[in-house]
């Protein structure tokens, strides 16, 4: 019985235990969990476009159809937020074979000895007086060169996709000066300065 | 901006080159004109001519890609370097031991220097280890390709002629092929042997003909193999056309064929330099039919 009423003692207090742990579990998980949300970028609709000057007379857009990456976006507190982005240099496009060749042999991306561009943001901030826009400072990688750049990202929506996953949109448009990665092949006939435009959709993993 | 390449990275090698291959005459010995002697060649004037071959790629891959890069990250960055490692080779390649020791080392890590992002991201440990040795292998056997094109080919114009063929071949391969750069450093060696050839025939009439000595071999060897390692690893020169430039110079023994040997020195000269062009020229071939040059998509 003693030990009977013992257990039945100790029942209130397993109970108010686990009622505890629940609690902090309610707390702690859910707008936390709301809070920092992991995203991958929907391929399909996302797009990296840039353009470049040509002989210092037209601008000639390409994009890049081989991209993906993760974002981890903390609505609570945005530093705690990453950005990972890779991009496959041999998915170059601007509409001309012969082109693309060139573009990803040595003279330019050399594709096959550096297949790889890569973003790894080192700093997301929010832009001072500025509403739904972050700044997102960051190591590119191209050609094997690493430069921290610091670009303005708009979130330009958010919603909720089929499956009840959280979805959110991005853009932002920087300007890189294309010989900082040693790539500087034909500057003057193709600029030094290329403008890149970045859109993403993003869903909740 | 093209004036600025054609001066820097053809015009200013080219001067400097002639230069210093005059200057090496100068040291010559008279009796230099006699194919198979080139072992007396080694030593100063030997040397100069490696010299000249050697700075007179080093100016124009300055002129063409500035300041060199330490480390190298491109492959292209490591062009200037090894016309670096082979001035420095060249300059003890007399002595019996340390020629042929840094031949092997030389082989063996140069595969590793050049591709690493390839070591890196396209071949498993496996993959790595057999393409390390089948190319260690392959340079090895072409420095050996070289240096017995030295003794084979006769003394004077043919050998500058044969290996501006060769270089020129290559401009061509690699500008078909997509990378124009690449073709700019083939355009170098095609400049510098351009001038040799014309020293030669122009200087012929001292006896002092120009051969290549074996100290040339580490140059001539290291850049001929890094440009195209470069074409054919990170630019698109098809594989035949990369393997029939390697066997090319290896067509310059047919002067051994005894029927060849009867047709006298000048028509057997003719049909060894025929024979070292003709792959050139298939390899070249190949190049242009996969480029789609005389396609409906030629330019852009």
């Amino acid at each position: 019985m003693k030990t009977y009423l013992g257990r039945t003692q100790r029942i209130p207090y397993t109970a108010g235990l686990v009622l505890a742990l629940l609690i902090i579990g309610f707390v702690g998980n859910g707008p936390f969990a709301e809070a920092a949300v992991t995203y991958e970028i929907d391929t399909s609709h996302s797009m990296i476009i840039f353009r470049a000057k040509h002989k210092g007379i037209s601008y000639n857009y390409g994009r890049f159809n081989e991209f993906g990456g993760n974002l981890m976006i903390d609505e609570t507190d945005v530093s705690k937020s990453t950005v990972q982005f890779e991009v496959k240099a041999a998915s170059i496009d601007t509409a001309n074979n012969k082109r693309d060749q060139h573009l990803r042999s040595p003279d330019f991306f050399s594709a096959k000895q550096f297949p790889v561009i890569t973003f790894q943001s080192t700093q997301v901030d929010m832009k001072e007086g500025k509403e739904d826009v972050l700044e997102v400072t960051g190591d590119l990688e191209l050609l094997g060169v690493k430069k921290s750049i610091t670009v303005d990202v708009a979130i330009t929506g958010k919603g909720t996709g089929e499956r009840g996953e959280s979805m959110i949109g991005f853009e932002t448009v920087f300007t890189i000066k294309r010989s900082d990665f040693g790539m500087t092949y034909g500057v003057g006939a193709v600029s030094d300065d290329v403008r890149l435009i970045v859109t993403i959709e993003a869903k909740q993993k | 901006m093209l004036m600025k390449q054609l001066v820097l990275g053809l015009l200013l090698p080219t001067v400097v080159g002639s230069a210093i291959l005059i200057f090496a005459r100068s040291f010559a010995p008279k009796k230099y004109a006699t194919a198979g002697n080139e072992k007396e060649q080694d030593g100063f004037a030997g040397w100069l001519i490696a010299a000249a071959l050697g700075v007179g790629y080093i100016i124009g891959y300055l002129g063409l890609e500035g300041l060199p890069v330490f480390p190298p990250r491109l492959g292209t960055q490591w062009l200037c370097y090894l016309a670096i490692i082979g001035l420095i080779v060249a300059s003890f390649w007399h002595l019996a031991v340390w020629g042929p020791i840094a031949q092997i080392a030389i082989s063996i890590i140069i595969p590793r220097l050049l591709l690493t992002s390839t070591f890196k991201y396209t071949w498993g440990p496996i993959e790595g280890i057999i393409w390390w040795v089948g190319l260690a292998v392959v340079i090895f056997m072409f420095w050996h390709i070289v240096e017995g094109s030295f003794s084979a080919l006769p003394a004077g114009a043919p050998g500058p002629f044969v290996y501006c063929g060769l270089s020129g071949g290559t401009a061509l391969i690699l500008a078909l092929s997509g990378s124009l750069r690449l073709a700019q450093h083939a355009g170098i060696l095609v400049a510098l042997f351009v001038a040799s050839w014309i020293i030669t025939l122009v200087l012929q009439r001292d006896r002092k003909w120009f051969v290549f000595p074996g100290s040339t071999s580490p140059i001539l060897t290291l850049l001929l193999i890094g440009i195209w390692m470069n074409g054919y690893f990170f630019a698109e020169v098809p594989t035949v056309s990369v393997i029939l430039l390697l066997i090319s110079l290896f067509f310059v023994h047919v002067k051994r064929i005894k029927g060849v040997q009867e047709l006298g020195t000048r028509r057997s000269t003719l049909v060894q330099i025929a024979a070292i062009a003709l792959p050139v020229v298939i390899a070249i071939g190949i190049a242009i039919a996969r480029s789609g040059l005389f396609g409906g998509d030629s330019g852009y």
